[in-house]
């Protein structure tokens, strides 16, 4: 178990602000050397304001993604409201802990942001099911670079306006020195008011 | 052909839809001693009488904690109302395995009406011969939810189950008043639950407001906050 955090190749960020959650990624899908995809999706709505973003294998991230879409979806039909974000992350993490648990990881590292009646959350869940509550947070090969953009201007009281701005340029930031990482930022800001994807990053 | 010595243990219908064991269980769940809830702006109350004091036992409880947001109480088979509350124990257990939070009340009641149902749909088995009534608080608010023997399950702002519960029910609709506070709340539970069952033995109450749900005595319930 001593090399389960292995090296997944992207720059995914997620920043909490104060009206909403900002969540950021890269485009480029990895082989090996080689840019398997420069068109790449790695954020998904789980539902109208929350949002996954991923990193890693993904087909093991869209597996879990999916299933948990599907779970939430029936939780809240079943008992009338809405999961949380934490609800969702906790989600996500049991099937990872189970995962490492049973020698068959799933490879991904997954940041959770979303906004709930408890106000914008980001929660990180990576390969081995631990959970953190973050206020920002970067993962993915160029998590380095982006951390460097985010330590020197995350500040508190951000509007997602300025959280947006701050999310590109720590992933534009990754994409300049990070071989992993390319090919164009996508951008996705959640609100009370719901999830709009602000910038598609060029897509094909 | 039915296998021998099972003859009547099959749940099936009659010939006008009718499913009579569970009738009669339903039937068995209204001799349990009477058990009254209301639910105001901000909270939901239960009332129930414990049974008569004997010098030589300890007292019953009739009010369980589920959960530190969840009570419950039940009327009929007393065996039946604890498998019933042991389960719920598990499932708001299990809740908080998954998602280091607090069941809420909707949750709760759903999987307890789905396993009280499961004892009508099969045979060799006997409908749980109980009715229930859960109160407790979330995020969502306060909640007074009924079950009862066939998995049904109602909410509203005032209920009762058990015995005589019907003149319980008649003086609720006459007297509910939907700003009523809380001290009126308990007051008005205790005479339901008299005019559905006389008695002197004492009154339980179980009060959900805020996120928390609290067992006491009826004196402490109608003490002035300090």
């Amino acid at each position: 178990m001593k090399n389960i955090h292995v090296v997944v190749m992207t720059t995914i960020v997620a920043v909490k602000c104060a009206d909403g959650v900002v969540l950021a990624s890269d485009r480029r899908a990895s082989k090996g050397g080689m840019i398997g995809s420069k068109s790449v999706k790695k954020i998904y709505p789980i539902d109208s304001r929350k949002a996954v973003a991923i990193a890693g294998q993904l087909s093991d991230a869209n597996y879990l993604v999916n299933l948990v879409k599907a779970e939430a979806k029936l939780i809240e039909f079943n008992r009338g409201f809405p999961l949380t974000v934490k609800e969702v992350a906790k989600l996500l993490s049991n099937m990872l802990y189970s995962g490492m648990r049973n020698y068959a990881p799933y490879i991904t590292e997954l940041l959770v942001a979303g906004v709930d009646e408890t106000g914008p959350n980001v929660f990180e869940a990576d390969i081995s099911g631990a959970v953190t509550d973050e206020t920002f947070t970067s993962s993915g090969s160029g998590s380095p670079m982006a951390y460097g953009v985010l330590e020197a201007s995350y500040r508190e009281g951000l509007t997602v306006k300025e959280g947006a701005e701050i999310a590109k340029r720590a992933v534009r930031s990754a994409m300049e020195r990070d071989p992993g990482s390319g090919n164009g930022v996508q951008i996705v800001v959640i609100t009370k008011n719901g999830l709009e994807v602000l910038d598609a990053g060029g897509a094909a | 052909m039915l296998p021998r010595g099972s003859e009547g243990a099959y749940m099936m219908y009659t010939p006008d839809g009718r499913l009579v064991q569970v009738e009669y269980a339903a039937e068995a769940a209204k001799y349990g001693s009477p058990v009254v809830a209301v639910r105001g702006k901000g909270f939901a109350v239960m009332v129930a009488r414990t049974k008569e004091p004997d010098p030589l036992l300890d007292p019953m409880e009739k009010i369980h904690m589920v959960d530190e947001n969840i009570g419950i109480a039940g009327a009929g088979f007393t065996g039946d109302i604890q498998l019933l509350v042991d389960q719920a124990r598990v499932e708001a257990q299990r809740h908080r395995l998954v998602f280091e939070d607090p069941i809420d009340v909707r949750t709760l009641v759903n999987q307890l009406g789905q396993f009280m149902y499961q004892f009508t749909r099969y045979g060799n088995v006997r409908p749980l011969g109980a009715s229930l009534i859960v109160i407790g608080s979330d995020r969502v608010g306060n909640h007074i939810f009924q079950l009862d023997t066939r998995g049904l399950i109602l909410s509203g702002k005032a209920l009762a189950i058990g015995k005589n519960s019907e003149a319980a029910i008649s003086m609720l609709r006459g007297e509910y008043r939907a700003d009523i506070a809380m001290k009126d709340a308990i007051g008005l539970a205790v005479k339901a639950l008299s005019s559905a069952e006389d008695g002197e033995s004492p009154v339980e109450v179980g009060i959900a407001n805020g996120i928390s749900f609290r067992k006491m005595c009826l004196k402490e319930a109608l003490e002035p906050v300090a």
